[in-house]
């Protein structure tokens, strides 16, 4: 545990150096107070543009405070997840490429604790990055659109956020087999065809990770909760992520 | 909607702001870029959100 934790602040102190855990954070509530705002302006910015057919806005209608704030976590499970997938996609490839892990090693360190601090150091920038989001836009829609209930929009944005943990924990797994860029893919590509499957077949796949975006919304705007299934499903992804990661830095370290 | 908040909308361009001077402090540290160095600084001051982003992502080599 020992061990975790030195690996961890060593990661941490990393994130700081590269400015990852500033630019990330920055760019969420970026996205974030975005949301409301182009909503709350779209009039005036169709109307800025020009060539608006008339009547067209006066069908236009001022979505309520919750559904924005669905749509912002939205954004993040787009062009959020991006970030954090191109963000980690480096993490186990570059130390293998750049012959770093080779070093780690040879102290009596497990593969797991490597795995798992890496994990963590990611985990924390998510939460950083989605908690300031997160506020920044509530606190936008608020002011813009009107109340919201804070006990659902925080349920919403953990359910949010462990679906975005499952395509961070997918690529670290594939990082740890491919180069930087090929895991990357990967894990987006994964995440993608899980989404994919559960908008096809949504009442067979409603218990898997995929489902949990769905349900985040459904929080938020209409504050049922639905089933434990997706986020059971989803632990265990992430848990069989680190464990298969960890498996193959382990045998990567020992080529016999 | 009479008047433009400006209250509001201020925030979003200190964010961006500041998101531009960290890629440019980050970029004067790099000893080497994907690419030359003065268009990364153009990308920086006139990319908006998505040049940053693009800096940060793919803009840099680790040494």
């Amino acid at each position: 545990m020992r061990k975790v934790w030195t690996l961890y602040h060593k990661e941490m102190l990393e994130a700081l150096r590269s400015y990852k855990l500033i630019w990330v954070p920055v760019v969420f509530m970026i996205l974030g107070i975005m949301q409301p705002l182009t909503t709350y302006y779209m009039p005036e910015i169709l109307k800025a543009s020009g060539n608006v057919p008339p009547g067209m806005l006066e069908g236009y209608e001022m979505p309520g405070a919750a559904v924005v704030m669905a749509q912002t976590l939205g954004q993040y499970g787009t062009i959020g997840m991006l970030i954090l997938v191109l963000g980690v996609m480096n993490s186990l490839a570059g130390e293998r490429s750049g012959g770093t892990i080779e070093m780690l090693m040879v102290k009596p360190v497990a593969p797991a604790a490597i795995v798992s601090a890496k994990w963590a150091a990611q985990l924390t920038t998510l939460i950083v990055a989605l908690g300031l989001g997160v506020a920044g836009a509530a606190y936008y829609t608020e002011q813009l659109m009107g109340p919201l209930s804070w006990g659902r929009l925080c349920a919403g944005a953990g359910l949010y956020g462990l679906w975005l943990l499952c395509a961070v924990s997918l690529t670290l797994l594939f990082s740890a087999w491919l180069r930087g860029p090929a895991a990357a893919f990967l894990g987006l590509g994964s995440a993608a065809a899980m989404s994919l499957a559960h908008s096809l077949l949504p009442s067979q796949l409603g218990w898997t990770p995929a489902a949990l975006t769905a349900q985040s919304a459904a929080i938020i705007t209409e504050g049922r909760g639905g089933t434990w299934g997706p986020a059971c499903s989803a632990g265990v992804l992430i848990v069989v992520c680190l464990a298969a990661a960890s498996l193959l830095i382990r045998r990567n370290k020992l080529p016999d | 909607m009479d008047e433009i908040k400006w209250g509001l909308i201020w925030p979003l361009l200190v964010l961006q702001a500041v998101l531009a001077i960290i890629g440019l402090i980050s970029l004067a540290k790099a000893e080497r870029t994907r690419g030359p160095k003065w268009l990364w600084v153009i990308i920086l001051i006139f990319g908006n959100l998505l040049g940053s982003v693009a800096y940060f992502t793919i803009g840099r080599k680790e040494s």
